[in-house]
């Protein structure tokens, strides 16, 4: 076992005050934690994936204080009274958002593992510009890898989540 | 009941509301209590023994629960493949020696990631250096250093003691065929090391209950992996129940047995605690298997007319350290070679090298868009030689529907032909064809065509797929099947298939799926076959629970089965709406007159019944499919002279997958193969030094963005179709695709500049490399006569 003080050695903590899609909660972590740990491990919202630990996959996109954010660059102890929204806080009142919707409906969705971090982005993006250009829909989501669907579908479903005249592919 | 309801349209999937929402469940969601993390040491010598191990030290940290090594592992061996040529020949630790950078050699669990990983910088190991090779042309030197000096050695090879496989094979007589050819060309062709980027890493979650081991693992079929991890952990099956969870993509890469499965296993056997190992990304680009590079040399002999007679293929692929599926590709080569094009006189030969790289897995395609890119290149200049175009030398040499393959298979109502019209007509290609190189700017277009074919589902374990179909009293359904999800759409395919034989809303069918205990077995979603054979037998057991309800209600009605008529979750006699049941009733009918049957549907099956095995790996010997689609793809591209980038502008898929059960899922898949084809053309490359890998990230290892993809159109042909309680053929669409638009942006480059790309990538430095030669050509030819004069002047 470890003796107590060996422990405090080795791992300081600090307590941080996160606002969770809505919810205050208060975490003990380490300074070494990333803040993507922190929300799967801890708070245990597993919607947001860990794909690279690396910064380099976008998948862990969470919004801090409604920007997107990498959470797996982000320390969690720099976050301290911050804003945090994760997919699992995407929904309202059990009825899931616009783009949401529009992933189902044009089939931009496969294996699902970057969905999650897609949509924070694309939230993000269109929080800011409710009616954005096909440009500006690659340059929200530039840091977002998707393998499986080859991005098409996606850009249509923003267009289609901003009443930009496309219509839903699936029934 | 002909007009259908369900199949042939592009169902909303059903998994989507877990994957939107964030409650999808995948295998680093999943935690246990008392769980612990698991780690493991890798070798950072491509090749060197194993002169001592002291875990001492590691087992001695705080918060360590134990340390692993070959000791204590039973030394059962495991392969992808497993047979009496190729037995298996990998341990699941090293033993006594590493082969490659990264090859496993212990593994740690303890109470954090932090711990763990400081347990495995306290194991300390001392090596002895081997000399090692990388080239595969290198190791089939004699005097080359020798991976494995006691495996057996094949046949006929002796002093190449690095070739660890062979695959042989042709008919006709090739030297008679290029004697008849009028023109006969001789091309080399090389790929490249790439990846598969799977978005979500490698991981096992594990957890050791007195007899029974629970896991979880990020996989392409949870019941072949049951069957390795037991081998390997000396269980029976039925002590290892793999659960479902969702994966997060795979492309090949997940398959093989890996050493962290069976450590996060044995761990738990060891502790009594669940271990979870989540592989980093830099272990996975550094140790984990990547796709498989070819070299190809081929030699091509045809009529005046473009007629191919004879064909010699020669393909060499650098295996890395274990066999792997490195055996396995060039038997498929083989087969990508002879599928689309009639060749009377072939000789194939294809070697399996094996080198001090990390071992090589299965990627998307597994060898065709390697061959087709060598193939399709080559017949395009084959065709420009002898003053042909692209399509009609294609024409002339495409598979009609019916013909016999020579190793036994039907290609029954192959679509190729009309693959390559509709694809030419779609593109507008002659008319575009050609142009680019007229174009002396700086900014040139060509369009190029490619034509793949691939099979669809095959006999390797576990060969066949059950499904069944349970009735709920509400009257809704309820599938069992083993099909995995690994984001390609099985569950909600499978659900089509019931609903639509059931007569039901397809919100009234539930899925549970790939869990070996409570599931069928299933073929897993690896062999291109699961439409097919998984679909079928959805088909059957839904059709099998429909048809007891039928004859139930032809028996309260006292009529005959023919006729009843059913929809709207009821069956009623032709004409008679009083005489009408629901399936409520139904099911409560059954139940109170057939001693409790609550209505079961069972439903099984196997592609090429009556066929014992797969074909030989060696000889090719056998049948290998009774499913192949066709295709052609057309790419066009922009080339930049100044700078020598090329990008695709347009990628068109014409294809035959017999008729696609949901359409909005198979575009995604072409969508998706388009833009894995674009990051195998222009971005990504595996780079590796003495063994090691220079990029072990997605910043160095450039997949494709959302900027790079390109404007992606399909288009179906169709040859199949489907009929409510009859089967049904379908055929492959989720990896052949990436072979055929390869080609096409390979051939769309020599059209728009007149470089021709003899190896992937198309990087910028080799186009401007070919625009420079043949600058400097051009310019030898004008500028001979003024050369003369400065001679002579002097």
């Amino acid at each position: 076992m470890l003796k107590r003080a060996e422990r405090r050695k080795s791992a300081p903590r600090r307590i941080v005050e996160l606002c969770v899609n809505g919810v205050w909660r208060y975490v003990t972590v380490e300074p070494r934690n990333a803040l993507v740990d922190v929300i799967r491990e801890v708070i245990g919202l597993t919607g947001t994936k860990d794909g690279c630990e690396q910064g380099t996959c976008g998948a862990c996109t969470v919004l801090i204080d409604g920007r997107p954010m990498l959470s797996c660059l982000t320390l969690a102890v720099d976050c301290d009274g911050k804003d945090i929204r994760t997919v699992e806080g995407l929904a309202e009142g059990g009825k899931i958002s616009a783009i949401q919707q529009a992933f189902l409906d044009q089939g931009a969705i496969q294996c699902g593992f970057c969905t999650p971090g897609m949509l924070m982005s694309i939230t993000s993006l269109l929080e800011e510009n409710p009616k954005p250009t096909v440009p500006e829909i690659k340059k929200a989501l530039e840091g977002n890898l998707c393998r499986c669907t080859g991005y098409n579908a996606i850009v249509e479903a923003v267009l289609q989540a901003s009443d930009q005249g496309v219509l839903p592919v699936t029934r | 009941m002909s007009q259908l309801s369900y199949v042939g349209k592009s169902c909303a999937r059903k998994d989507g509301p877990d994957k939107v929402t964030g409650r999808a469940v995948y295998t680093q969601d999943v935690k246990l209590p008392g769980m612990l993390t698991g780690r493991i040491l890798r070798s950072p010598h491509p090749h060197a023994r194993i002169v001592r191990i002291d875990t001492s030290k590691a087992m001695a940290l705080p918060g360590v629960k134990a340390v692993m090594t070959v000791e204590d592992t039973k030394g059962i061996k495991h392969g992808f493949v497993e047979t009496p040529r190729y037995p298996p020949d990998q341990e699941v630790l090293a033993r006594e020696k590493v082969r490659h950078v990264g090859e496993e050699i212990a593994a740690v669990a303890a109470i954090d990631p932090f711990t763990a990983q400081k347990a495995i910088d306290l194991i300390e190991v001392e090596y002895e250096l081997l000399p090692a090779v990388f080239d595969p042309f290198e190791a089939m030197k004699p005097d080359a250093p020798e991976v494995h000096p006691t495996h057996p050695k094949v046949k006929g090879e002796t002093p190449f003691s690095n070739i660890g496989g062979r695959t042989a094979t042709g008919w006709g007589n090739v030297e008679e065929g290029f004697r008849e050819a009028d023109y006969v060309r001789e091309d080399r062709f090389e790929s490249h090391l790439r990846t598969h980027g799977y978005l979500e890493p490698q991981a096992t979650l594990a957890h050791w209950e007195d007899d029974k081991l629970n896991v979880w693992t990020s996989s392409m079929g949870t019941f072949v992996k049951r069957s390795k991890l037991a081998k390997v952990l000396d269980l029976p099956f039925s002590a290892v129940r793999v659960h479902k969870t969702y994966v997060g993509g795979t492309f090949g890469g997940k398959i093989d047995l890996y050493s962290h499965e069976y450590c996060a296993a044995r761990l738990s056997m060891i502790t009594g605690c669940p271990v979870r190992i989540v592989a980093t990304r830099e272990e996975i680009f550094s140790a984990y298997r990547h796709g498989q590079p070819l070299v190809m040399e081929i030699k091509t002999g045809v009529r005046r007319d473009g007629t191919i007679v004879a064909q010699q293929v020669r393909a060499i692929n650098n295996a890395g350290a274990y066999r792997g599926s490195g055996v396995v590709v060039i038997f498929l080569a083989w087969g990508f070679t002879m599928l689309p094009y009639r060749i009377p006189n072939l000789a194939y030969e294809g070697l399996s090298v094996h080198t001090n790289n990390p071992v090589r897995a299965p990627q998307r395609g597994h060898g065709c868009p390697q061959i087709r890119f060598a193939i399709e290149s080559q017949l395009d200049r084959i065709a420009q030689d002898l003053g042909i175009d692209p399509v009609t030398i294609r024409l002339r040499n495409a598979r009609r529907p019916w013909e016999e393959l020579p190793n036994g298979d039907n290609v029954h109502e192959a679509g190729l032909i009309d693959c390559i019209k509709v694809a030419a007509e779609k593109s507008d290609f002659l008319a575009k064809y050609g142009q680019g190189r007229k174009n002396e700017g700086t900014i040139r277009r060509g369009i190029g065509m490619g034509v793949s074919s691939y099979f669809g589902g095959s006999l390797i374990y576990p060969n066949g797929s059950g499904v069944i179909v349970k009735m709920a009293d509400d009257g809704s359904a309820t599938v069992l099947t083993g099909a995995i999800d690994v984001g390609q759409g099985a569950e909600t395919v499978i659900s089509q298939i019931v609903a639509e034989e059931l007569y039901l809303p397809i919100e009234d069918v539930k899925i549970i799926s790939s869990d070996t205990d409570t599931t069928p077995q299933d073929i897993g979603a690896w062999i291109s076959g699961m439409t097919y054979v998984t679909g079928n037998a959805a088909r059957q057991a839904a059709g099998n629970a429909r048809d007891k309800m039928l004859r139930l209600v032809a028996e309260r009605f006292e009529c005959s089965v023919e006729d009843l008529e059913i929809g709207g979750k009821c069956v009623q006699r032709r004409g008679q709406p009083e005489q009408r049941m629901t399936y409520r009733e139904i099911i409560a009918f059954s139940v109170a007159t057939r001693r409790g049957d609550t209505i079961i549907g069972e439903g099984y099956w196997r592609t090429m019944r009556d066929e014992p095995a797969h074909p030989s790996l060696a000889t090719t010997k056998g049948r290998w499919s009774e499913n192949y689609a066709f295709s052609c793809q057309v790419a066009e591209v922009e080339v930049d002279c100044e700078t020598g980038e090329a990008r695709v502008t347009r990628a068109l898929t014409v294809h035959d997958c017999g008729f696609p059960v949901n359409p909005a899922l198979v575009s995604g898949q072409v969508d998706g193969q388009v833009s894995m084809a674009l990051g195998h053309a222009f971005l990504e490359e595996v780079m590796t030094k003495g063994g090691y890998t220079l990029n072990p990230t997605w910043l160095d290892y450039r997949m494709p963005t959302i900027h790079e993809m390109t404007e992606s159109d399909d288009a179906e042909v169709i040859t199949e179709q489907y009929t409510v309680g009859k089967p049904y053929r379908v055929k492959e669409v989720g990896e052949g695709l990436v072979s055929g638009i390869l080609a096409a942006i390979a051939n769309a480059i020599y059209d728009a500049t007149g470089v021709r790309m003899y190896s992937t990538p198309f990087s910028p430095e080799k186009i401007l490399k070919g625009l420079q030669q043949l600058r400097r050509e051009s310019r030898q030819k004008t500028d001979e006569p003024v050369e003369q004069i400065a001679e002579l002047s002097k």
